[in-house]
């Protein structure tokens, strides 16, 4: 008995001893964790913006979030998005309920800041306060609006689309046309060294400057990639203004250039794309015809 | 001992039918006109009605609106409705593939049959759930053997593959463990880590539930069935060396799978580390009497031996089924 | 086995060759076959089990003596778990980036046998200084393997090192394709062999 008592005193002692350690590292690493992973978040949409350390963001940059919610309401499903709105220069958010045909249904203010609603509970919490229920809110994706003063600039859509083993997380950066101006592969489990270079630069650079009309027809091609044009993707900033011109004129028009050995990872990424920006500027459109209909003071 | 081994590897079987039969009626459509929908292939759905309905309304592509579950607002256009010899089975052909792994609604607005409306119908086609089930465990199996693909317990697997009975014995005993520690840590990790925004507690809790579980089965085992023990027990303590007993609990947290998924992938992870070590005990019961060259001898020609299956596994990369 | 006899540099020269935790123990291998594509994985992954490796040894050998024997293997996955945990978060908050590589390793470290085993055959045993010799000599013995399989591979596989073009081509895709890995480590490790077998064919023909 007197062993037993011993044992779980120690084991008790070792546990809290544990406990204190691991307590004090989670407290100073956690805010650390938060910033850098804000941080990195935000360089990486700065860069597919073009923005970088060299050709830092102008101040007038802003970039606004718009969130997409499915709402069920009695058998009948909407749309829920919530539009960043200004008002007498205070900023805060506007839920606008669509039915599936594009009308609006319902326009309902939301309490709630933008760096607020970047906090998914506090988020969720503004929703069942608009809606004034929690039964059938299921939250779909996230845009992002760059605007330079009051210009739109362009969009940023974070995607998910299957690969070739599993799925593939982009980032899409678009023009307002929707022409595409970058890619960048955020999460893959591709095969290294096959499927996995699918985020090198000489493949997801050529999805650059592809027109919305060029991309709704994009294919893939099993041709090798022409020496001049990789070197341009590779690093497509550095070349001279002249020599860039002539090789985006000779191969902007071409379908994408599959990597050797990964063809379906190469057309995964091609039509998880191509998908991406159809359904976006298909939705966009429709919420564009509302905002300008009810002359909301809307924010994208 | 033969005996006892069969039977222990074959009960896990009999938990997954059982499971799979009460899966297998969960459909349900809300029309009784509609007798069952589904993807025929990447381009084209099939609907069989319990009657006919009219040519006339079955023939407009217009009439039947198919839309992804998550994306209602975005209609898939159809290109041509094709019927089939009986009239009751149409097929809807797109122009475009589809996307099999999500689930697709069609929507018909009234269905005209022998000029009576059979009424409205929300179709919900998607692949079944017990094909998705099954392909979570084949994956975890064939797909991505944590072995031969994901590269994890390897200490374990080169100590105990000389010989195909030591092989059998630590491959059941670690699907045994895996299943039951995974299903504790799933339970775990759904209803008190994430709740309560303790993630990073993750490893210290899923490697003290893994030992908990040894030291339970081994309890267990030996006061209910002495035979059983003599046979496996030596290999109870090996297991917690295992990366994969850590791994499983670790890749259910971050996919977010629920308790059928979660069972069907350590049962997978554990039937996949079962074959591989089988199937490398085979051929280093060969390489014994092999004339392999003295600095190559034991370890170093086990390990390119491991690496010709990896090789061969890799033909499984990509592979889709059901 | 009483207290070590041996010098702290002896100590760390048999972590890194003589008792080489993945050519010569053959422990802790998944790492070494699974995460060797390229030489800053290894180096991540070996910082983080010299780190392991050294604070759970120092651990282990300053409570020591107030270590129940009936719990003595519950203690050491404790120790190794709590390190594990602040490591993992550690690198998790500073180098997002390369973590996000090495992640589930970095977990996994937890499971690795060569810790354990460093803890039951030297920690409980010795000093707290002789302890971290040991320590520092098997982390780095761990790091000096991963970074051996991952230079071979990088160079053969992407013609690179530490990131950067060095050759211009890439001489043999196969390297950095998964398999490749257990072909590597079988590979050196006949090498380490080899080295072993004519050492010691030269000592006979000495003495």
């Amino acid at each position: 008995m007197n062993e037993f008592v011993k044992i779980t005193f120690r084991l008790t002692l070792s546990c809290l001893m544990a406990a204190l350690v691991m307590g004090t590292a989670f407290i100073f690493t956690d805010k650390a964790k938060k910033h850098n992973e804000h941080v990195n978040v935000q360089t990486t949409m700065l860069s597919l913006l073009g923005y970088s350390d060299l050709n830092p963001a102008p101040k007038e940059l802003k970039l606004y979030s718009l969130y997409r919610y499915i709402i069920e309401e009695k058998g009948t499903t909407y749309l829920g998005y919530m539009v960043p709105v200004t008002e007498s220069g205070k900023e805060s958010y506007e839920l606008l309920k669509l039915n599936l045909e594009g009308k609006l249904m319902q326009r309902v203010p939301m309490n709630i800041s933008p760096d607020a609603a970047a906090e998914d509970a506090e988020r969720a919490t503004a929703m069942k306060e608009a809606l004034k229920t929690e039964q059938g809110i299921a939250y779909q994706d996230r845009t992002v609006v760059a605007r330079l003063g009051d210009q739109r600039l362009a969009y940023l859509l974070p995607g998910k689309f299957g690969g070739f083993k599993t799925f593939i997380n982009v980032i899409l950066s678009l023009n307002p046309d929707f022409a595409i101006r970058g890619l960048e592969i955020m999460e893959h489990e591709e095969d290294p060294g096959l499927g996995a270079e699918i985020s090198q630069n000489y493949f997801k650079n050529q999805f650059r400057n592809k027109s919305f009309e060029r991309l709704k027809s994009l294919d893939v091609i099993k041709e090798p990639l022409p020496d001049e044009y990789r070197a341009y993707l590779n690093a497509p900033d550095k070349m001279d203004k002249d020599k860039a011109d002539a090789i985006i004129k000779q191969y902007g028009e071409k379908d994408i250039y599959a990597l050797t050995g990964s063809t379906i990872s190469s057309r995964s990424v091609t039509d998880g794309v191509k998908n991406m920006v159809k359904r976006f500027a298909y939705r966009i459109q429709v919420l564009n015809d509302v905002i300008a209909d009810q002359k909301i003071p809307a924010l994208i | 001992m033969n005996a006892s081994i069969k039977r222990s590897a074959f009960r896990p079987v009999w938990l997954v039918l059982a499971l799979l039969f009460l899966l297998a009626g969960c459909e349900k459509i809300d029309n009784p006109f509609i007798k069952k929908g589904g993807f025929k292939d990447a381009r084209s759905i099939m609907i069989e009605f319990a009657g006919a309905p009219d040519a006339s309304w079955v023939s407009d592509p217009a009439n039947f609106k198919v839309f992804q579950k998550n994306n209602p607002d975005v209609l898939l256009p159809v290109k041509q409705v094709d019927v089939g010899p009986d009239k009751k089975t149409v097929f809807l052909k797109f122009g475009e593939d589809l996307d099999l792994k999500l689930a697709h609604t069609v929507s018909m607005a009234s269905i005209p049959s022998e000029g009576k409306d059979m009424g409205a119908s929300f179709l919900d086609v998607k692949k079944s759930y017990f094909g998705y089930l099954f392909s979570i465990l084949i994956g975890a199996m064939l797909i991505n053997n944590y072995v031969f693909t994901k590269y994890l317990g390897l200490c374990v697997f080169i100590g105990t593959s000389r010989k195909k009975s030591t092989a059998v014995g630590m491959g059941v005993t670690f699907t045994i463990v895996i299943v039951i520690s995974a299903m504790i840590s799933w339970f775990l990790y759904q209803f008190v880590l994430k709740p309560y925004r303790l993630d990073f507690l993750q490893v210290v809790t899923f490697i003290g539930l893994v030992s908990l579980t040894v030291q339970a089965v081994d309890t267990i085992l030996r006061k209910v069935n002495p035979a059983l023990f003599k046979a496996f027990g030596v290999y109870l303590v090996l297991v917690i060396a295992n990366c994969v007993i850590i791994a499983v609990p670790l890749t259910l947290a971050s996919a977010e799978y629920n308790a059928a998924e979660s069972f069907m992938l350590a049962l997978g992870a554990g039937g996949g580390f079962l074959l591989a070590l089988f199937l490398m005990a085979s051929s280093r019961e060969r390489l014994e009497l092999a004339n392999v060259p003295p600095t190559y001898r034991g370890l170093p020609i086990a390990f390119v031996a491991t690496g010709l299956f990896a090789l061969a596994f890799m033909g499984f990369s990509g592979m889709a089924i059901f | 086995m009483a207290a070590t006899k041996k010098t702290n540099s002896q100590l760390v020269l048999d972590g890194i060759f003589l008792e080489n935790p993945i050519f010569r123990l053959a422990l802790s291998m998944c790492p070494a076959v699974g995460l060797t594509t390229s030489i800053k994985n290894g180096l991540l992954l070996g910082t983080a089990v010299l780190f392991v490796q050294v604070f759970s040894s120092c651990t282990i050998a300053a409570i020591k003596n107030f270590i129940h024997p009936r719990i003595r293997i519950p203690t050491y996955t404790l120790t190794i778990a709590t390190w594990v945990t602040v490591i993992d978060l550690v690198l998790a908050a500073y180098v997002p980036d390369a973590y996000k590589q090495v992640g589930l390793f970095v977990k996994l470290i937890v499971a690795f046998a060569i810790i354990t085993m460093r803890l039951e055959m030297f920690a409980c045993k010795n000093s707290v200084s002789a302890s971290w010799w040991d320590g520092i000599g098997m982390g780095f013995g761990f790091m000096f393997g991963m970074v051996t399989i991952g230079f071979v591979r990088e160079l053969l596989g992407s013609g690179m090192l530490l990131g950067y073009d060095v050759l211009g081509f890439k001489p043999l895709l196969f390297f950095v394709l998964p398999a490749a890995g257990f072909f590597c480590v079988g590979i050196m490790m006949a090498m380490f062999n080899y080295v072993e077998v004519v050492y010691n064919r030269r000592k006979e023909s000495k003495s």
